[in-house]
C-alpha cells in the first residue's frame, strides 16, 4: 500500500477587528456555511481545520486541496464577512506571506 | 490592498474617494457624469435603477432575483451588468442555489447581448473585499472560465476607459 498524502491548502482570512466571535466560532461558521452549500460529507472529506495564527484579526486555515474552491465559495458567502489575504502549501509559508504584506496598514484601511 | 487581494484595479465609490490620492488600480464608480473626482480617476457610470438607465451608463448593477423584462428592452449594447456577492451572504443555501442559478442566466444573456457580465464583491467595507482567487471559484462553480473572464472584462475596461485615462493622465 502506497503511503499517499493528500495535497492541503493554507488560508489566512481577515475577519472584522470588531466582532464579538472567538476564532473558533468563526470557524464552526465557516464549517456550518461550508455544509450549508456543499454538504455534510464534503464538509467532512474536505478536513477544515483552524490554526493559530498569531496575528490579530487573522485566522488560519486548512483543507484538502481537492476542496479549495468549495471553501473560497463558502468564505465569500458567510456572515459575518472574511477576506483571503494569502493561500499557501504549508503553514510555514503562509505565516511568512503574512508577516510580509503590511497588516497594519491593512487595519488601518479597515478603520 | 489590490495587490493582496491578487487584482490589478479596484472599483470604488466615489463617495469613498475624497481621501484618496489617484491611482491607475483605482476606478472610481459614480451615478453622475459630473463628479469633480473624475478628473483624476477612470470612472464608470453606475446605475441601479432602470428607469435611470440611459446612454451615459456604462454599469447596471442588477438583482439576480428581480425581473428581466424590462432590463432586456432598456440595456444597451456594451453595458456592463454587474451581480453582486455581498447579496447572497445574506441567503439561505437555498436560495444561494438559486442566486447562482440566476447569476448563470444573466451571464447568458449578457453573451447574447454582446453586454459585459460583471460580478463584484458589492464591499462596503475592507474586510468584504473578495480576492481574485475567490472569485475564479465562484466563477468555476457557476461554470464560467475564469481565464475568459478576466480577458473579456479587461478589454471591456479598456475600451470604456481609454479616451478617459489618456484624459486623466494629461
Amino acid at each position: 500500500m502506497l503511503n499517499h498524502r493528500e495535497k492541503r491548502r493554507y488560508l489566512a482570512i481577515m475577519y472584522d477587528d470588531n466582532t464579538i466571535l472567538l476564532p473558533f466560532q468563526l470557524h464552526e461558521k465557516i464549517a456550518e456555511r461550508f455544509k450549508e452549500l456543499f454538504g455534510a460529507i464534503n464538509c467532512e472529506l474536505a478536513m477544515l481545520k483552524l490554526y493559530d495564527s498569531k496575528f490579530g484579526n487573522i485566522l488560519f486555515v486548512g483543507c484538502k486541496l481537492k476542496y479549495l474552491d468549495y471553501l473560497l465559495v463558502s468564505l465569500s458567502m458567510t456572515q459575518p464577512s472574511f477576506t483571503v489575504v494569502s493561500l499557501s502549501g504549508t503553514i510555514k509559508r503562509l505565516r511568512k506571506n503574512v508577516s510580509s504584506l503590511d497588516i497594519r496598514n491593512i487595519k488601518s484601511i479597515a478603520k | 490592498m489590490s495587490k493582496i487581494l491578487d487584482l490589478d484595479v479596484i472599483g470604488i465609490d466615489s463617495s469613498y474617494s475624497t481621501n484618496m490620492k489617484p491611482a491607475e488600480n483605482i476606478i472610481l464608480r459614480m451615478d453622475k457624469k459630473q463628479h469633480p473626482f473624475s478628473h483624476y480617476y477612470p470612472y464608470l457610470v453606475v446605475s441601479d435603477n432602470v428607469k435611470t438607465l440611459d446612454g451615459k451608463t456604462d454599469l447596471f448593477l442588477i438583482d439576480p432575483f428581480q425581473r428581466k423584462d424590462a432590463i432586456k428592452r432598456k440595456i444597451k449594447r456594451g453595458v456592463g451588468i454587474e451581480v453582486s456577492i455581498a447579496f447572497s451572504k445574506k441567503l439561505d443555501a437555498s436560495l444561494v442555489g438559486k442566486w447562482l442559478k440566476e447569476v448563470k442566466s444573466i451571464y447568458e444573456f449578457c453573451k447574447s447581448n454582446n453586454c459585459q457580465f460583471v460580478l463584484s464583491s458589492g464591499a462596503t467595507s475592507v474586510n468584504e473585499l473578495v480576492s481574485a482567487r475567490s472569485f475564479e471559484s465562484l466563477l468555476k462553480l457557476i461554470g464560467i472560465s475564469p481565464i475568459n473572464y478576466w480577458n473579456e472584462i479587461s478589454e471591456w475596461l479598456y475600451t470604456k476607459n481609454k479616451a478617459r485615462w489618456v484624459h486623466a493622465k494629461s
